[in-house]
């Protein structure tokens, strides 16, 4: 395997160059730098969560109710999708640990289209949604429309924490599409995989939003309108 | 760093298992509602991602013998834990104006 690492240089003012000492050589900074972002995520979906959990409290049947009208099946593919994607991941990320550079590019293309088929599954869902007249600030949605006032609280957090983890799913193909640019240019290597790591518990915590997310939503009204709390 | 020495195989045989773990969750997430605790089904949903949240963050995210980062976790469960008992546990279930609040009874509800 002829990966080699070139390391980071940078220039000064008057042309001395010299090599960068720093994330890539120190992981486990890196890596704990990484957690308190991600903790920094956990504190934006853990408030989202928090006011559906308010609302939910005081619209429990409105709430069971609008869980029952989502589609499972488009919920549950896709939750099957992000499930693979988070092995591909991993194993991508072991394969580079293991200096087997080709087959973690490979890992991340593999992880790249599912979570683009993620978010075109995604798409068709939210799109028989709207022609059923179920979308912000559309018909059903409105003041005035005479679904339960719980009902449209239920719908408005559903695609405000989907969307906003749809946003994490794009980021997190533009972080993908760059950790392959800077493997090309060597600066991902068997010994300096820090990026890597990062970008993959990046897509874990995606991973971890979605395993709330998917049963907060789809799951709660599948017992029928009389189940749940 | 530990992370360096690599057990390919080792490692190859813990992602799978975690996979077979997390898609069998899956399945009792769709099966719950309409085999057990069927008048619970919040309650259950919330326990079986609990326990796929908790395999994720020690196999894939790699959390298993990391000490300060799961104390760094914990604080901040502890923190979420405390939002939700303050919020949900004690003002909203002694809610006291359902009758004049907006978001309990707006006028186009009825």
């Amino acid at each position: 395997m002829s990966h080699e690492y070139i390391p980071e240089i940078a220039t000064e003012r008057n042309g001395t160059e010299h090599e960068v000492q720093g994330w890539q050589d120190d992981f486990y900074g890196g890596k704990l730098g990484f957690w308190l972002f991600m903790l920094t995520e956990v504190m934006m979906f853990g408030a989202m969560f928090l006011a559906l959990a308010y609302y939910n409290t005081l619209h429990q049947q409105d709430f069971l109710d609008a869980s029952a009208s989502l589609n499972r099946l488009l919920g549950g593919t896709n939750t099957v999708i992000l499930l693979v994607s988070a092995l591909t991941m991993g194993l991508g990320l072991l394969k580079m640990r293991a200096g087997d550079v080709k087959g973690a590019k490979l890992m991340i293309w593999a992880t790249i289209i599912l979570a683009a088929i993620f978010l075109v599954i995604k798409g068709f869902e939210w799109s028989a949604e709207y022609h059923h007249g179920i979308f912000l600030m559309h018909d059903q949605l409105l003041a005035d429309s005479p679904l339960p006032f719980g009902q449209k609280l239920f719908f408005g957090m559903y695609f405000t924490m989907t969307g906003l983890h749809g946003f994490h799913i794009i980021i997190g193909i533009g972080l993908m599409l760059w950790l392959l640019k800077r493997i090309n240019a060597g600066k991902v290597s068997q010994d300096h995989h820090i990026l890597y790591w990062n970008i993959a518990l990046y897509w874990d915590i995606v991973h971890l939003i979605w395993v709330f997310v998917f049963p907060y939503y789809y799951m709660i009204g599948a017992g029928g309108a009389t189940g749940g709390h | 760093m530990g992370t360096k020495i690599v057990n390919y195989q080792e490692e190859k045989k813990v992602y799978y298992k975690v996979l077979v773990g997390l898609l069998l969750l899956t399945a009792v997430t769709f099966i719950q509602p309409h085999m057990f605790m069927t008048h619970s089904t919040f309650l259950a949903q919330m326990v079986i991602a609990v326990i796929k949240a908790w395999l994720i963050v020690i196999y894939y995210m790699h959390l298993k013998g990391e000490k300060l980062i799961t104390a760094m976790v914990w604080f901040a469960m502890a923190l979420v834990a405390v939002f939700f008992i303050i919020v949900i546990g004690i003002d909203v279930s002694n809610f006291q104006y359902g009758a004049d609040s907006y978001i309990t009874s707006a006028p186009t509800a009825n």
